[in-house]
């Protein structure tokens, strides 16, 4: 190759010259500079390039290299400056299809369905979890301002990527029939914006989310005795636990952290085509997205219903950062004890309201 | 009803572009967007190829399967059009086609993407034939017009035909009989027509002959 290049520089002549000469070129011995082939773009890229010049030469009118090239899904030469315009055929899309249409949104819908089924059920079955005791009126920060600000943050970019990412998904099948195609598109042109718009905020939100929440997240011994006992769920055994219990912390490492990271990354490679990523790219980015997504919110259903209609006073925590005395005992115990007798709670920062115990800034 | 098809011919095609030209200028082409495009394999080595590509108005077309907004249709003549009132710019059509046809213009910034733009086959859109609205969204109906596909009619060495797909199937096998048989192979036919159904495909009848 150097040598070639040292010849070539030294005949001093252009490249047209040098393709002139080549079709004489038959089997030659390729350390002869003069019936070298010539080094055009494609014949440096594409190996293809001799194999199909020879097979004219004996084969006329035979084009099979070239037809290889054809659906080989590599660049070639065009004027068309659009992203992969060289390629000719890409075969990636029809497998992307055929995932999506007869595997990801029949078994995705149906695990969707299939998870607000069984919330729908459990409630009808065990309603509302009330507290056992009654209220004390004395009131334990659970959670500081910060913490719930970057928990709404999450919360809502969430819910709103949720629904368009639904109707984007589902909507054809279910929407379309009842609004017609103008309304409906008119509905998805905006949820489609709001989800390009909303998403990188959801990303970054889920980054703060898990440093904010991931100390008290820590699987403990304590998790494998809460699972063992399926958390009393069924049993309405108590099982105490520490600030979060099993579940929770199944929802923040898999859920949060897990679907919430794998969501982001491969929607940002799809909510900026700008980088020229390629189709093949993209297609796989939708499939983990897709896929992370629906599996997601299946899990945040479970979620959900924990923190409104599932368990009494849980949604309140959240909402103003306080918990009952009573509350706490009965759910989560030994963060309970740990307020109680270091008097230090976990919750940092915030306002104390008059009756709650005096706290002090510390970490455990 | 005839089903419409563009075939390349890729012994004939000479890389002028004068079907992506002709197409530019018919449709007034946005800037940074191209219906159709010149590909050439194996660029100024002896044997290059050259072949021209826009959609093909697939039989089975990905794009239709995939819209999230159901905006594709198909015209009696078996042309795969779409209607820019419902896309929402999602680009999964572009990620479906395995001839890169749909095009985005870009609608901001971050390359979001505004309505997609393709190839039509000269047919227009959902729009009234002839109306303002109709040309400003997909350019000129030439097929409302008797017309031919503006790329075909003005291909100089006929390379690229575009009509009824019979007709165009009967010309390229007389070609490829005249020809003794050589270079049958039609780009991108099994992609977006399937399997032939009708009569011998070429290249078994041509070397008894």
């Amino acid at each position: 190759m150097t040598a070639w290049l040292v010849a070539f520089a030294l005949t001093g002549f252009a490249g047209i010259a040098w393709s002139q000469s080549q079709p004489a070129a038959a089997p030659a011995p390729p350390a002869t500079p003069a019936k070298a082939a010539p080094q055009t773009f494609d014949s440096v890229l594409n190996p293809n390039a001799a194999e199909q010049a020879k097979r004219q030469q004996a084969q006329p009118g035979n084009n099979a290299p070239v037809w290889r090239d054809v659906r080989s899904e590599k660049p070639y030469y065009t004027t068309d400056r659009g992203v992969e315009a060289g390629v000719l055929i890409q075969s990636g899309g029809e497998t992307w299809r055929q995932r999506r249409n007869n595997q990801i949104i029949p078994i995705g819908g149906a695990l969707f369905l299939g998870a607000v089924g069984i919330g729908l059920l459990f409630y009808l079955w065990k309603g509302t979890m009330k507290l056992k005791e009654r209220p004390t009126g004395r009131l334990m920060p659970r959670f500081s301002g910060f913490e719930r600000s970057v928990h709404w943050t999450v919360a809502i970019t969430f819910s709103v990527l949720a629904i368009s990412g639904l109707v984007m998904l589902f909507g054809k099948y279910v929407l379309l029939p009842i609004f017609g195609h103008t309304l409906f598109a008119w509905l998805t042109i905006l949820l489609k914006n709001m989800h390009n718009f909303v998403g990188p905020v959801f990303a970054i939100a889920v980054v703060i989310m898990f440093f904010t929440f991931v100390r008290d997240n820590w699987p403990t011994v304590r998790d494998a005795i809460w699972f063992a006992k399926a958390g009393g769920l069924l049993s309405g055994e108590h099982v105490p636990s520490g600030r979060f219990n099993g579940g929770e912390k199944v929802w923040f490492w898999i859920g949060v952290l897990g679907f919430g990271v794998t969501a982001s990354a491969s929607g940002l490679v799809l909510d900026f085509p700008n980088f020229e990523q390629t189709r093949g790219l993209m297609q796989l980015a939708n499939v983990v997205h897709v896929v992370s997504t629906v599996l997601m919110m299946s899990m945040a259903l479970g979620h959900i219903y924990m923190g409104t209609v599932g368990v009494e006073g849980a949604f309140n925590a959240m909402k103003t950062g306080y918990v009952d005395e009573a509350w706490a005992k009965e759910h989560h115990e030994y963060w309970y004890n740990e307020v109680r007798n270091v008097a230090t709670p976990h919750a940092s920062g915030g306002p104390v309201p008059v009756a709650a115990p005096q706290n002090k800034e510390e970490g455990v | 009803m005839a089903r419409m098809k563009f075939l390349c011919d890729a012994e004939r095609c000479i890389e002028c572009n004068g079907c992506v030209t002709a197409c530019k200028q018919e449709h007034e082409v946005p800037w940074g967007v191209n219906r159709r495009r010149v590909v050439t394999i194996n660029d100024g080595v002896p044997g290059e190829k050259s072949i021209s590509v826009a959609c093909m108005h697939c039989s089975d077309a990905p794009c239709m399967a995939v819209c999230p907004v159901d905006c594709f249709y198909k015209t009696d003549e078996g042309v795969v059009l779409h209607d820019k009132d419902l896309c929402i710019g999602c680009g999964y059509c572009f990620y479906a086609c395995p001839f890169g046809a749909p095009q985005f213009p870009q609608a901001g910034a971050f390359g979001l993407r505004g309505k997609m733009d393709k190839c039509t086959f000269c047919a227009g859109g959902p729009e009234k034939d002839h109306s303002a609205e109709e040309w400003q969204k997909y350019g000129r109906n030439r097929l409302a017009e008797g017309k031919l596909p503006a790329c075909a009619e003005m291909c100089s060495t006929k390379a690229l035909l575009g009509g009824d797909g019979d007709i165009v199937a009967d010309i390229y096998r007389t070609r490829v009989l005249k020809r003794g048989g050589k270079g049958s192979e039609a780009y991108g036919w099994g992609s977006a027509y399937g399997p032939p159904t009708g009569g011998a495909p070429a290249a078994a009848t041509a070397p008894k002959s």
